[in-house]
């Protein structure tokens, strides 16, 4: 007797919850030397910060003007600055600065453009069309500049650079939930739900959301990295954190390009620390892409 | 075509109001104002001259006043005078803007001439080493800091070849060998940063379309590796390759504030910080509109390029 096999119907592919998607990520960075790489510079990036006090071998702010621009040694493995700190200290304490404002940043930059975003996206018509222009005017400015024109509005400190770089995250955030958002629309569930009465909230939180995290983790983790570049560049210029505080920013161009020639320990170091968070970021986003991001799918 | 040029430019209308209005805003609601920061500068005046001069200034008067009259100067193109130099914008932009101009094409035509070709080798040379170095130069680009590689590059060339950029800006035109020496260095660094973003893309999407059917029909008609390289796949892959190249030239244009003050180059992102710093409301408000208009423009060459590189793109 012929036996009648029942072919299932295609259905569309079910959103990856979220232990799907940690799995996801555990396999790249199993089988990609640079995601497990990346995966290990920031788990040490965030140990540094969270651990600052019981690393750093001294004092970030004692100053010991008697072993001032003091070459790097077994005492200072990364010599000591104009005053005599510690540079090694201040590179340990910077972490915190750094990965503080590159979370708060990016956290509060890519919470308002996912709102912005989920809003535009969502309901579209008139107020997609009002904010859209809002932050196409925004990005018009660029981005810098807009920090540092908030900046100086807000007055120069830590907490007012992270709310500048926020400001200026928000626009590209905003577009890119939005089209991910009009995408996800489409799908057959989404007019299920709206077809059976769900509130605007439920659909939103339950059905579209899911579809827009991946891309929002991606792009957050490469803003990350941009994040702290920009506080840096701020703090370079002056106009982000503060004096004494151990910011790698700061270090550079405080110091760092004032004794370049007779100490170049002083730049060398913040600098490789900068480089090496921004490239840590820059690969994990590279990494959670591989993982995430369906056109890649079956590609590794 | 045309029309959707226009209505594109249209559009751009009330984006390019928001903006100013945003900018204007800032300006306004920043602590002191250019006053103050010219008097520190000069020592003590009276309250009484401060008032007066700023009613020459129309800084007296109320704020949608004063907004519609720095309109009405954009829009006839004579943005006025800076309040800190007293020098006319137009004379202050054309100094800067050639500046900024030369920075920005030549740290393009550097970073485009690396990024092509090294990312189409690693895209054709997929998991070999030449790929690999290619990556690993790609990801550092993004990573380093231009502050830092500009210091790096202005203190160890003087270390290590006891040479520095000479000093004071030289114009191309004037003594052409002096300037090329001052730009080279800062375009190289700029260059460099932006060639990592162009060569990921470029690669990527060089991969993607290898893999598309038209390129292997090209070579099985036994057409030349270059021949499909860089005819049948170079040009259909460049199309989000000119969406990072058009961002980068907005960016650049802008004036790259830190290479500029690293390289001692007084460019557009320079003028700019130094009148927020002083608080030289017209100078800001200019510069940003300027620089607000040149990234519209652009983001619609942009868009125009893809219906040439790709003959399927129509706009109506």
């Amino acid at each position: 007797m012929a036996t009648v096999t029942v072919r299932p119907l295609p259905i569309e592919e079910p959103v990856l919850a979220t232990s799907g998607r940690l799995a996801e990520l555990w396999t790249v960075i199993r089988r990609k030397p640079l995601g497990a790489a990346s995966a290990v510079l920031i788990a040490a990036i965030v140990v540094t910060a969270i651990f600052a006090d019981v690393l750093a071998p001294y004092d970030p702010l004692e100053a010991r003007p008697e072993i001032r621009l003091a070459r790097p040694s077994a005492d200072h493995p990364f010599g000591t600055d104009d005053i005599g700190r510690d540079v090694l200290s201040r590179v340990i304490h910077g972490a915190r600065i750094s990965l503080w404002v590159g979370l708060l940043a990016v956290g509060i930059g890519t919470i308002a453009g996912m709102v912005i975003g989920l809003v535009c996206g969502y309901w579209e018509g008139r107020i997609d069309l009002m904010l859209q222009r809002l932050m196409d005017a925004l990005m018009a400015i660029p981005g810098l500049v807009l920090a540092l024109a908030i900046v100086s509005v807000l007055r120069p400190n830590t907490t007012n650079a992270m709310v500048a770089i926020a400001i200026v995250i928000i626009p590209g955030n905003a577009r890119i939930v939005r089209g991910a958002v009009l995408s996800a629309k489409q799908n057959r569930y989404v007019e299920a739900a709206q077809a059976m009465g769900c509130r605007h909230l439920r659909i939103l939180a339950r059905h579209i959301l899911p579809n827009v995290t991946a891309p929002i983790l991606i792009i957050a983790s490469i803003w990350l990295g941009n994040a702290i570049l920009i506080e840096a560049s701020l703090s370079f210029l002056g106009l982000g954190t503060q004096p004494p505080t151990p910011s790698w920013g700061l270090m550079l161009s405080s110091t760092g390009r004032a004794f370049m020639e007779q100490a170049p320990w002083l730049a060398i170091f913040p600098g490789l620390a900068i480089s090496l968070a921004v490239l840590g970021f820059n690969l994990f986003g590279d990494t959670l892409r591989d993982a995430w991001d369906p056109r890649l799918r079956g590609s590794r | 075509m045309y029309k959707y040029a226009i209505r594109r430019l249209l559009l751009a209308v009330p984006v390019l109001l928001l903006s100013s209005l945003i900018v204007f805003g800032l300006m306004r609601v920043m602590p002191g104002d250019a006053l103050t920061a010219l008097m520190a500068e000069s020592g003590n005046v009276g309250e009484r001259e401060l008032q007066k001069l700023r009613g020459e200034l129309g800084l007296d008067r109320p704020y949608h006043e004063q907004y519609l009259i720095w309109l009405w100067q954009m829009v006839r193109f004579d943005p006025g005078y800076s309040i800190f130099t007293n020098e006319p914008i137009a004379v202050a932009l054309k100094k800067a803007v050639p500046v900024t101009v030369e920075l920005a094409v030549l740290a393009m035509i550097l970073g485009l001439a690396i990024a092509i070709p090294m990312g189409v080798l690693s895209a054709t040379r997929q998991d070999t080493t030449s790929d690999y170095i290619g990556r690993v130069v790609a990801v550092s680009g993004l990573s380093l800091p231009d502050f830092w590689l500009g210091t790096l590059v202005i203190t160890f060339a003087a270390i290590w070849f006891r040479w520095i950029p000479p000093l004071g800006y030289a114009s191309l035109w004037d003594s052409p060998w002096t300037n090329l020496q001052q730009f080279l260095l800062p375009a190289a660094v700029l260059g460099y940063r932006l060639s990592a973003a162009t060569m990921r893309m470029t690669r990527s999407t060089v991969l993607e379309v290898l893999r598309e059917d038209y390129v292997r029909t090209a070579w099985a008609k036994g057409l030349g590796g270059r021949m499909v390289v860089y005819k049948h796949a170079l040009k259909n892959a460049l199309i989000p390759v000119v969406t990072i190249v058009g961002g980068q030239l907005g960016t650049l244009l802008a004036g790259t504030v830190i290479v500029e003050t690293i390289f001692a180059l007084p460019g557009m992102g320079r003028l700019t910080v130094e009148a927020i710093l002083f608080r030289d409301y017209p100078v800001v408000q200019t510069n940003v509109m300027l620089v607000a208009g040149t990234l519209v423009t652009l983001n619609l060459l942009v868009d125009l390029t893809y219906a040439w590189l790709d003959p399927r793109i129509h706009y109506r």
